[in-house]
């Protein structure tokens, strides 16, 4: 924790940019001490205040007049064990958060006292992070606070000890889940229906992006523009609808859940086909069902004749069923035979 | 010359009577019991496998019509449901037209009309279209097939009728194993409307199963001399011609139609004196409180194991195991309900199947981890699969083959009412208990009571029918001697006016 540059008389020079970077330390800063002349006190917060309205200057004085209010970042941690060579942890996150990565080896064979550790950020250094990590119970030590705001600060943060042991940590936006690996289909002339969902245990994000695949890049879909799309965005869940769909609607569709820290990523497939497609397999059934019956039925007739041919009994000494049935399934198969 | 309506053939007093026999049967005929039957069977065994697996196929599809549609999960639920309902409740329906029609034509039509109601919805532009077309049309379809295949069972078969019924109820799960996979393909590959498309000429298959169904062939009269009596349930052929008022109390055959009088059009199709009957009021009191226990441990099959912590592959591996005991348990308890010493005693065969399903539902929440589930997949499946294939031989067995179509549309239109609130209610259960048991332990009461009830009821029922039996052989045993010696003096007539030879 950096110390309060405001302590100690006279006050020390900051620039006003510097404490617009740091809002976290609002909280910090200290009451300054007073001078014996507030007089000339006040003089120099007015001049200080009159420079910091034309941006970065170097101003002079601290000044007891709280900044604009901004709301304080959240504080969250993370750690890990390596008692290998490699580890990987992934962090989602939804919101801006002042994130505290602790690493702890447990070393090699042979435990120096000291070995270097440094920081990096997606395989690059971050500077003046090199520290010496001393060895405390058996183990090796990093632990680094870093700031996450934006989308540009989401990424792979590691901590190195010496040259090789490393721990990974992920930070990235929050994922959703469900995701559907197969594709969508519908029909030409029809509509569809792609959904979106965030979990429910997850936080809701701010709004809802609807992307189409334009080549490589993606383009936001403006339901004013095209009337054939429609964006309905409940809390957890986005539906986009899109009607009259033509074969060059079919691809790749994404759906952005916004949060603070950045835009999370779903990716639906739809696949447009013609009426012709079941329809092939319809038929085919169909012809195989004419067939069978008509296979069976002639099966039986054949039979039918030839054992009226040897001459058997008669029909008339068919017995009275009182529900008939078999008078009317003979008659129903005679008829059939007429056909 | 003599059309004699007392066969001599009645040896009832020489067939052992300790062997409770069958229900009368009256058919006037020998049923095949093989040749052509076994080709009736696999029809049977296409169409119920139709009637059984398609409703509960369906549901794959229900996630993607419900973002169709913009419906809540229950809105969907309720096709299924119509489905179900229409297909219990066109039972009555089914029965009229098979016995006036036959078995064949009503399930070819039962077939065309589930496929047209499937082609109609491929083309649904609402919700309230799919419930028309593939809840009603298509559950009145399936009811068409259900009954029929059913009913013509009994016709071709009398000896090996049990093995015949737990054959070809054995079509629901092989039916739902091949459409579970079929479908999501399907899916996959055409949407949820083409697969309705395709679905609905698949279904056509059914009417392939109609034309199997050929109607018996009646003329082949009960040959007099054959042999030893076969007792297995044969001694209801024995006595097949006889006008037995027993607990079957039925009617001479020239007595149907014109039994009217009074009486509704609709009576005459469907036989109401069946509610008079002992063993099917037995039957159906059971029947419905069962059923309020029998289908919901299958649904919540799935869902207690992902409670317990299984993941969903898991989950559904417990229900392909189900499946899969179920499948193989049917033609096996069909086999052993054909044997001779069980068949003269099926109904206990079946309150023992009742009892036991009972029996595994209040163990299961004993059942700890994923193991212990999978063990009671398996006895789940295999009480399951006992209880499927001798619900309809019992039924059978009891009523006989003649009044069967009547008693089994009567059956299914008065268990719709469990089989739909059976599931809902153990899914209020679950909800308000937050805990699987007690729905567990409540099917389990909703089953034993009625196999304990069977069990005692039967008893009763099989002593009466012994007692009734007994009094009517010794009336056929008097009245054959009383023919014999008519017989002999016409006989003696008959030469001294012609001096012929009797024709025997």
């Amino acid at each position: 924790m950096a110390a309060s540059p405001w302590e100690g008389e006279g006050g020390e020079v900051r620039r006003c940019s510097e404490r617009r970077q740091k809002p976290s330390h609002a909280e910090d800063r200290g009451t300054t001490a007073m001078t014996s002349s507030w007089k000339q006190q006040l003089v120099q917060v007015l001049l200080v205040l009159v420079s910091c309205g034309h941006g970065d200057t170097k101003t002079a004085a601290p000044t007891p007049t709280p900044l604009p209010p901004v709301t304080p970042l959240k504080q969250d941690a993370k750690s890990a064990v390596l008692t290998g060579k490699n580890f990987t942890e992934r962090v989602e996150l939804s919101s801006p958060v002042n994130m505290t990565l602790s690493c702890t080896w447990k070393g090699d064979q042979d435990k120096p006292p000291n070995i270097t550790g440094h920081w990096r950020k997606d395989g690059q250094e971050i500077q003046d992070s090199r520290v010496t990590v001393m060895l405390e119970d058996e183990n090796y030590k990093l632990i680094q606070v870093f700031s996450v705001v934006s989308e540009k600060d989401l990424g792979n943060y590691s901590c190195v000890f010496g040259n090789e042991a490393r721990i990974d940590f992920i930070l990235e936006v929050l994922q959703m889940g469900e995701k559907r690996d197969k594709p969508v289909v519908s029909y030409i002339r029809d509509f569809v229906v792609m959904t979106c969902k965030v979990e429910e245990n997850k936080p809701i994000p701010t709004t809802w992006n609807w992307y189409t695949s334009n080549g490589t890049d993606k383009e936001q879909i403006n339901t004013t523009a095209s009337k054939r799309f429609k964006i309905v965005s409940e809390e957890r869940e986005t539906k986009l609808k899109v009607k009259d769909l033509t074969l060059d609607d079919a691809g790749q569709y994404y759906c952005g859940a916004v949060y603070p820290i950045g835009t999370s990523v779903g990716q639906v497939e739809l696949k447009v086909i013609t009426f012709m497609e079941p329809l092939k397999p319809f038929i085919t059934i169909l012809i195989e069902v004419v067939v069978l019956v008509a296979a069976i039925l002639l099966y039986e007739r054949s039979r039918a004749k030839k054992d009226s041919a040897e001459g058997t009994q008669t029909n008339a000494e068919q017995n009275t069923e009182p529900q008939g049935d078999d008078k009317g399934a003979e008659g129903n198969d005679s008829v059939r035979q007429r056909k | 010359m003599y059309s004699a309506s007392f066969p001599l053939s009645v040896k009832l007093g020489v067939c052992e009577l300790n062997m409770p026999p069958a229900a009368v049967t009256n058919l006037g005929y020998v049923p095949p019991d093989g040749g052509w039957g076994w080709a009736v069977v696999v029809g049977a065994f296409i169409s119920i496998g139709f009637s059984y697996a398609f409703p509960k196929s369906l549901t794959i599809y229900f996630k993607e019509i419900q973002e169709y549609f913009s419906v809540s999960y229950s809105e969907i639920a309720w096709v299924s449901s119509v489905m179900l309902a229409s297909m219990y409740a066109g039972g009555p329906v089914s029965s009229i037209l098979v016995n006036r029609y036959g078995s064949r034509p009503v399930v070819m039509v039962g077939g065309l009309m589930v496929s047209i109601a499937m082609v109609l919805a491929s083309l649904g532009t609402t919700i309230i279209h799919l419930y028309l077309c593939v809840g009603v049309i298509g559950g009145f379809g399936l009811a068409f097939n259900l009954q029929p295949a059913l009913t013509i069972i009994g016709t071709y078969f009398q000896v090996k009728r049990p093995l015949a019924n737990g054959l070809a109820m054995t079509g629901s799960p092989v039916v739902l194993s091949t459409f579970a996979p079929l479908n999501q393909f399907l899916f996959d590959s055409f949407g949820w409307r083409g697969s309705f498309l395709v679905l609905g000429s698949i279904v056509l298959n059914c009417c392939v199963a109609g034309a199997l169904m050929r109607p018996v062939d009646k003329r082949v009269r009960f040959k007099p001399s054959d042999g030893p009596p076969r007792c297995e349930g044969g001694a209801a052929e024995e006595a097949a011609e006889v006008d037995v008022s027993a607990q079957s109390a039925d009617p001479a055959p020239e007595d149907g139609p014109a039994e009217s009088k009074s009486q509704s059009y609709i009576s005459r199709y469907i036989d109401f004196s069946l509610f008079r009957h002992n063993g099917f009021l037995i039957y159906l009191s059971g029947s419905v409180v069962m059923f309020f226990g029998f289908f919901a441990p299958v649904v919540f099959l799935a869902p207690y194991a992902k409670h317990q912590g299984t993941d969903e592959y898991s989950a559904a591996l417990l229900l392909s195991i189900f499946a899969l005991v179920d499948m193989f348990i049917r033609p096996i308890t069909g086999f052993i309900g054909n044997s001779k010493w069980v068949r003269p005693r099926i109904q206990y065969f079946f309150s023992f199947a009742v009892s036991y399903n009972g029996v595994c539902h209040l163990l299961c929440p004993l059942a700890s981890g994923y193991e212990g589930l999978v063990v009671y997949a398996v006895f789940y499946g295999l009480a399951f699969g006992m209880l499927s294939a001798l619900l309809f031989e019992a039924l059978m067995d009891l009523v006989g083959a003649h009044r069967f179509s009547s008693a089994v549309g009567l059956v299914t239109i008065i268990e719709c009412g469990p089989v739909l609130l059976g599931p809902p209610i153990s899914g209020a259960l679950v909800d308000t208990f937050r805990d699987y048991k007690y729905m567990y332990y409540a099917c389990g009461i909703f089953m034993l009571v009625p196999g304990i009830f069977f069990f005692i009821m039967h008893y009763y029922n099989y002593k009466k029918v012994n007692e009734e039996l007994m009094q009517s052989a010794l009336v056929i045993s008097n009245n054959k001697e009383a023919l014999q010696l008519r017989i002999n003096q016409d006989d003696e007539t008959m030469k001294s006016k012609y001096g012929l030879d009797t024709v025997d």
